[in-house]
This record gives structure tokens, sequence and C-alpha cells, in this order.
């Protein structure tokens, strides 16, 4: 068993820092994104059953039903109701304060005409996605079946969870090559000239051993408005009991070796990374992060502390 | 030999796969029609591939919007606010109902055989039904409506005239012990369902739903597992007239040890019938005369158990025997009229030719309703008692569960045969109806039995308070959901 109590929360904040705030020490070194063997060789051996939703990879299915929520409502939420040129007489009225002041009717009104206003720009929009650590594919597959989304690339540095994630692609008629495709590549090779409306990362940063790195790579990659959706595992006593201790070993319910705690990043430590990055402070803001909980006989479920266990963050950039 | 032939013809037929659907539904009754139209209805779902098939004719109902037959048929519903809600709102199907041949009703009276003054009366207050406890509505007006409203949105296929004659799975196939033959070709990769029709068509669905009733292939296909008993009862089914308009607008039910009769209002002098009887009684229910058949039921709502056993005794022998209407008139007689015209239904005075019918009565409940790639709604995933009028209803509450969580897997990019998606809706709708199964089948078994300390026990229990609350609660749970 690791030796968690001997690790104060403290104890290995230092090293961490060091690892997120390695961004400007590293910008001609080789692959720092690259994951190490042994992360690849665990991996790999789960290719075969990346897909069984009663299998290994159980819990991870049942994820991917919550952050798809976090990311609909999220951009939903965001979508910008009145653009510049919309002309005046087509303008949704956006009260300057809480709508709870108005009287219920009104509110209702403004609400009803705000949500059909975002069906219709969801409906016009062609977003395009990329999915770093896509793994077998959970996530990339649902993203391109949303109506509102153009295409999806998903991208790993794992060969037989791509061959996974290629084979069940195939079993769905309507993801076509068009719509879904998977590239066996580090992100710093993604040409970053080109943009991506939303870039994720899920369950993906407590894998890699350069975190900072890989989250300014992907950060290069999106465009002005779009997205950077990740989650991944704070590193605290809550998630070492529920993800190794319990999730590993207790209940079984997650494969043996799929974490390691130092890799896990605190919420607070991205804010921090970010604030303390200028480049990145002035061109991108966390726009929310929410804590989630896997309740066996339940499933997932948000909780209101982002700063235990589990947690999706959405950062935009903004200009 | 006959195996490898079969296995052959399957391989055969799945090969040519004809077309690709997102929901092939399986049966066109109330339950399938709705989901039909529920998800045609949905922002979020409308964009799927639908078809629709049914091994029956679907004529009469196209029929029925414009030119619906003079009487009303036989298979009469009472619908709850809460359906008509879902067909209202969810489907916007409800304004396509015929209004002419629909029955608002406020209030049940619920008696005893064993003892007259223990009475029940439900009415609207103990719902949340806005002062209507519910609508009687035949089958055929709600099928009409909700096809009605398939019709107008268009962009579904509803195959009917059409059986489903096998559903095979493209990776399951039958064990194959000729190794030389060649492998089962199927489009490639697809785990999804393949449903091959009489018309020679063989579908391959993504979910595959089975609204198919009672028998449902779907659900034997799926290898899910259902339980329940026979109620060793028939349903007798008929459309009366009583003497006049009862302006009342209520449903009278008579707890009979054969089981219960009801009277359930219709518009103007129509009136339907369900009759639980052993098949003994339906036997001779449905062969006597009319005339004989209006007496009985008169007789059955209102004289004491041994003299209708006396009287069924007389028929069983002869069913045409004449002699029981004097016999019945003059028991009836014996009973003020001030009491019959307060306690009692209106006397019926005809029964419409041929409307009376028969169903066997049985309880019946799927382990679960989904199975990968698969779903079962209405009467496929559960047959319930029809004393509290809830089956169709229940279709209506699962089409409605079953949308729900398609619209949120739509939502999150789900594959929507995924059981990860279909998990929801059995959740959501698992637990209620089981509920419900277990009250009308408790109901049944208090009052449906001659077993004589239980009908003492309820002959005392239903005038005191305590079994009276019993009864109501159950009532009210299973009327109110
Ligand atoms: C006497 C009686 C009284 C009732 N009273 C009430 C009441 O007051 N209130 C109420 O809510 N409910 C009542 N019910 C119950 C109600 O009638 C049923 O619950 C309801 O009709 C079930 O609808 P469904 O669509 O699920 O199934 P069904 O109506 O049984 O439809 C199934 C359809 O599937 C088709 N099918 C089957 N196999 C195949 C195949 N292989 N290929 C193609 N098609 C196929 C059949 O042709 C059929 O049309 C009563 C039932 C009885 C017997
Ligand atoms: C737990 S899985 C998550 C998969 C997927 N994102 C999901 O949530 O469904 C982690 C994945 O990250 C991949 N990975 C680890 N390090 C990586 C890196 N440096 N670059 C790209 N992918 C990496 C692994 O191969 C593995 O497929």
């Amino acid at each position: 068993m690791r030796p968690f109590i001997q690790r104060t929360p403290g104890a290995g904040l230092p090293q961490l820092v060091r690892l997120l705030s390695s961004t400007r020490a590293s910008a001609n070194a080789p692959k720092y994104t690259s994951a190490s063997a042994e992360e690849l060789a665990h991996f790999n051996a789960l290719a075969s059953s990346w897909w069984n939703v009663d299998g290994p990879q159980r819990i991870l299915h049942k994820m991917n039903l919550l952050r798809m929520d976090f990311i609909y409502s999220t951009v939903r939420k965001h979508l910008q109701l009145n653009k510049p040129e919309t002309p005046l007489e087509e303008e949704i009225y956006v009260p300057p304060y809480s709508l709870d002041l108005l009287p219920k009717p009104i509110r209702l009104r403004i609400v009803e005409d705000q949500e059909m206003r975002r069906d219709a720009l969801l409906n016009k929009s062609k977003l395009r996605v990329l999915d770093v650590g896509c793994g077998g594919g959970i996530l990339s597959e649902s993203m391109a079946r949303l109506s509102f989304v153009e295409s999806v690339l998903g991208i790993d540095l794992s060969s037989d969870v791509l061959e996974a994630a290629k084979l069940h692609k195939g079993k769905d008629p309507i993801l076509g090559d068009e719509k879904l495709s998977y590239q066996l590549t580090a992100i710093e090779d993604l040409d970053a000239s080109k943009k991506y409306d939303i870039v994720t990362m899920f369950e993906m940063l407590e894998h890699v051993d350069y975190p900072a790195k890989v989250l300014s790579e992907a950060l290069k990659r999106v465009e002005v408005g779009g997205w950077v959706f990740i989650s991944t595992i704070n590193r605290d006593f809550v998630s070492w009991f529920t993800t190794i201790f319990m999730g590993e070993h207790m209940l079984r319910i997650v494969p043996v070796g799929t974490h390691t705690l130092e890799k896990y990043i605190n919420q607070h430590e991205i804010r921090e990374w970010i604030e303390t990055n200028q480049d990145v402070r002035d061109s991108f803001k966390v726009v929310d992060a929410k804590g989630c909980v896997y309740l066996p006989a339940y499933g997932w479920k948000f909780t209101n502390s982002p700063d235990v266990g589990n947690y999706f963050m959405a950062i935009q950039r903004t200009l | 030999m006959f195996g490898a032939v079969r296995r052959l013809a399957t391989a055969a037929a799945s090969a040519q796969v004809s077309r690709l659907q997102d929901v092939v539904i399986v049966g066109g009754g109330p339950a399938g029609l709705s989901l039909l139209a529920a998800l045609k209805s949905s922002h979020k779902t409308r964009h799927l591939k639908c078809t629709l098939v049914e091994g029956g004719s679907l004529d009469n109902i196209r029929t029925f919007g414009e030119d619906p037959p003079e009487n009303y048929t036989n298979r009469v519903v009472s619908l709850t606010p809460q359906s008509v809600e879902f067909m209202q709102e969810r489907i916007g199907s409800w304004q396509y109902i015929n209004q002419d041949r629909i029955k608002f009703y406020s209030s049940i009276v619920a008696y005893d055989s064993q003892e007259k003054d223990a009475r029940i009366q439900f009415d609207a207050s103990m719902t949340d039904g806005n002062g209507v406890l519910a609508v009687m509505c035949e089958n055929i007006n709600i099928q009409s409506l909700l096809l009605s409203r398939i019709d107008e949105i268009g962009d579904s296929t509803i195959l009917d005239n059409t059986k489903v004659l096998d559903i095979v799975h493209p990776n399951k196939p039958e064990i194959n012990h000729d190794l030389t033959a060649e492998p089962q070709t199927t489009s490639p990769g697809l785990d999804w369902p393949i449903v091959q029709l009489s018309n020679g068509e063989s579908i391959q669905t993504r979910l595959l739903v089975g609204a198919d009733g009672y028998n449902s292939p779907v659900r034997k296909f799926s290898g899910i597992e259902s339980r329940g008993w026979q109620y060793g009862r028939f349903g007798v089914v008929a459309t009366i007239k009583l003497q006049y308009e009862d302006y009342r607008s209520i449903g009278w039910q008579r707890f009979l040890t054969t089981g219960p009769l009801a009277i359930l209002p219709l518009t103007e002098d129509n009136a339907t019938i369900v009759w639980s009887s052993t098949p003994e009684l339906s036997d001779i229910l449905l062969k006597v005369t009319p005339e004989i058949f209006v007496h009985l039921v008169n007789a059955a709502m209102t004289l004491d158990e041994v003299d209708l056993n006396y009287i069924y005794g007389v028929l069983k022998k002869d069913p045409t025997d004449t002699s029981v209407l004097e016999e019945i008139e003059w028991r009836m007689s014996k009973i003020k009229l001030s009491e019959l015209e307060e306690k009692y239904p209106l006397p019926v005075s005809e029964v419409i030719d041929k409307s009376r019918a028969r169903f066997p009565l049985k309880m019946s409940h799927a382990d679960t309703y989904v199975a990968p790639r698969v779903a079962l709604i209405g009467d496929a995933a559960h047959t319930i008692h029809p004393l509290a009028g809830q089956g169709l209803n229940m279709g209506q509450s699962d089409v409605a569960g079953l949308v729900e969580a398609l619209e949120k897997g739509v939502e999150r990019g789900m594959d929507i045969g995924s059981t990860l998606v279909l998990e929801s809706y059995v959740s959501n709708t698992w637990p209620a109806n089981s509920m419900l199964l277990g009250v009308c089948d408790k109901l049944h078994k208090i009052f449906s039995t001659d077993f004589y300390p239980l009908v003492l026990l309820r002959g005392i229990g239903m005038k005191s308070l305590n079994m009276l609350d019993v009864v109501k609660d159950l009532m009210v749970k299973s009327m109110a959901r």
C-alpha cells in the first residue's frame, strides 16, 4: 500500500508546482508530453475491454454521462445570444440584473426566448473538437454524435487503445471519417496553426509526466471563444481513498495500476498556474469547476466542492 | 440436418439487410403508436429514423377519425389525467381525439356484494386531476389520435399487415456445427439486431422496442424473464345502453366473489362494462341471449350472491332458459325503489349486438425492461388486472420514461441503444409499475375469494373504518399514481 499517511498535504506540492511551472524552461526540449512506458503498457493492456460497458472501464463510461452534461450545459450557457452584428429587432433581451427580480410570467417569457435562441444558435454551430488522450474514444464518439459538432479528432499515444477506438467507431454508421478520426500523435506534433473550438483532456492529465506542458500545448490550439475542458483528480486523501484504495483495491471497479497519487493535480494548482503565467492569464479564464463523486449504486454525481476528489474544469479562451 | 438448413436460411436472410434504422418499434397498439408519436414530437429525438411494424391492419384506425362506427367498440379504457396531459403536452396529439366519443367522469362508487352498506366513493378530489377522475375512451380513438399525429409529422415508416417473423443477432448466430460453412455476413461490424419481416424485408436497428403485447416476441428474443400468473378469470367486456342518460357521470364497481363488475359511463345513454368472471361464468355470459345478459348485469350489480349463484346454476344447464328473467325481476322488485335509485347504477336496457367478448386476466412483470439495444414498453413489459383500469395508462408512462431517457442520451451524444442510456428508463418506471401491479393484485385477492374466513372478514371489515381505509388507500394509490 502506498505510504499515503506519511505524505502531509503540502509535502508533494513543491514537486508539482515545479512540474506545473516548467512550461517556460521546456521550450525546445524533446517530447515533454509523452507518457511513460509504464502508463502506455497499462492502457495497451486495457484496449480490448475498453468498450465493454460492464467491464473494467464501466466507471469511465458512467462518468462520460456526467461530463457530457458538463460540456453541454457550459457551451449552451455561454453562447453569445446577441452578436454585435445582430439587428436590434432580433436581439434577445438579456436584463442587466438577476432574472429572479422579475415577476414570474415575464421571467418565464425571457427564459423561453433565451432558450429558443440557444437552440437556434446551437443548431447553426459546427464546432471542431480535439480530444487529447482519447483512449478508446468514449468521449470522442459522444462528441461526434452531437448535432452541433462538425468533426472530432482523437489523439493518443497508445497504439492499442487507438486500434480499439477505430474498431468501435466502425460499429456505428453515423460515425463516418469526416465526423470522427483518430491519430497516434503527441499533442505538440499537431500543427499549432490549426485551431479547435473545443479541446478536451479527460482523465488524462493525471497520467502524464509534465501536465503543465500538455496543458499549454492544448491552450495553443483553441479558437478565440473556444473551450478547454479537463477532468482529473485532486491529490488528497479522499482521492486516494476513493480512486486507489476503494476503486482499485477494495471494490475493483477500476483496473489496478490505473492511478498514481503523486501525479494527481489539485484544482487550485491549475488556477494558480494560469494566474502566474501572464500570456495565459490574459487570454484564458477558468469559467467553471465542479467536483464529482462516484456512488456505487447510483453512478457519478456533481458535488459542490471541486477541491475534493475528481473534478471537471472549463477554461474559455477570451482573447 | 434441419438445424443446418434453418441456420443457412437465417444467414441468407440476414445477409440482405435492406435498411438500417435508429428505432424499430414492434407493435401498433396504444404503447407503440404513442412512442412513435412522442419520438417524432420531441425536437431532441425527431431526427431518429423510425419504423413501426404491426402484424394486424391499421385500416379501421385510419378511418375512425373521419368515419367512426355508429356504436361504441367494446375495447374501452379509462384514461388518467396524467395520460391525457402527456398526449396533450408532450405529443401534441390530444387535439385529434374524437370529442364526441369520450366521457369525462368525476367519481366511482365501489361497493361490496357481501355487505351492502360497505361502500366507498372515490372522487376527483383524491387525485390531482383538476376535477376529473378519468376519461372513458375507446382504444381505437386513442390509436386514431396517435396515428393522426404521426401522419401530420410525416417522416416515419409504418408497416401494417406485416409480422415480425424472427429477430436475429448478427454476432450470435445459432451455434455453427458446420465448420466449412461460410461465416454469416451482415453489415460489417454492426452488432445491431436484425428484424425479419413477413414482407421479405430485413431491417437492422440501433434500438429495437417491444411494444408487442403480452406475448412479446421482442422480450423473448432479448431473453428477459417475465414473471406472473394467470388469475383463472376472464374479463368480459360489452357495450351497453342504460335506460336513460345518467347525468351524474359516475362509474360503478361492485366487488363480487367471482371478481369485480364495473359499469363505466360513456356519452348519452351509452356505457361499457368489464366483468371479471370465472371461466364458467364467462361462458354463460357469452352464451346467453342479449335479453338475459342485460338482466344478468342488473342482477349482478344489485342482488345477493346467493341469488346470483342460483340464477347462474339455471343458466349453466340451459343458457336460453328465459325463466330467469322473471326470477330476476321478482327478486329486484323486493328492493325499495328509492334505494335502487340512490345506491345502484341505472338499469341496463340493451347490449350492443356482437359487443360481448372475453379476455383472460393475468398479472405479469418483466424482470427488467431493457437489454443491449432492446427496450420493452406497455403490455410487453407488464400486464395488470383491469380492476383499476391501469394497463394502457402504464404503457403511456413507460413511453414518457423511455422518451426522457432517449432525449437525455441524444443530448449526451450517446448511442441510444446502449444500456447506459436505457438503464435510467428502468430505474424511473419499474418501481412505480411494480407497486401498482402489487396493489391491484392484492385488491383482486382480497375480494375475489370464496375462502370463507376471508369473505367473512371482508364482510365485517369493509364496514369497519379500518378496512375501508386500507382499501381506499390501495384504490387511490392505484388510480392516482
Ligand atoms: C378486459 C380489459 C379491460 C381493460 N381496461 C383498461 C382500462 O380501463 N384502462 C387501461 O388503462 N387499460 C385497460 N386494459 C389494458 C389495456 O387494454 C392494455 O394494457 C393495452 O391495450 C396494452 O397496449 P400495448 O400497446 O402495450 O399492447 P397491445 O395493445 O397488446 O398491442 C400489441 C401489438 O403488437 C402487435 N404484435 C404482436 N406481435 C407481433 C409481431 N410478431 N409482429 C408484428 N406485430 C406484432 C399486435 O398485433 C398488437 O397490435 C384492459 C385490458 C383488458 C383485457
Ligand atoms: C484514463 S484514460 C482516459 C481516456 C479518455 N480520455 C476518456 O476519458 O474516456 C487515459 C488515456 O490517456 C492516454 N495518455 C496518457 N498519457 C498521454 C499523453 N502524454 N499524451 C496523449 N495521451 C496520453 C492513455 O494512453 C490513455 O488512453
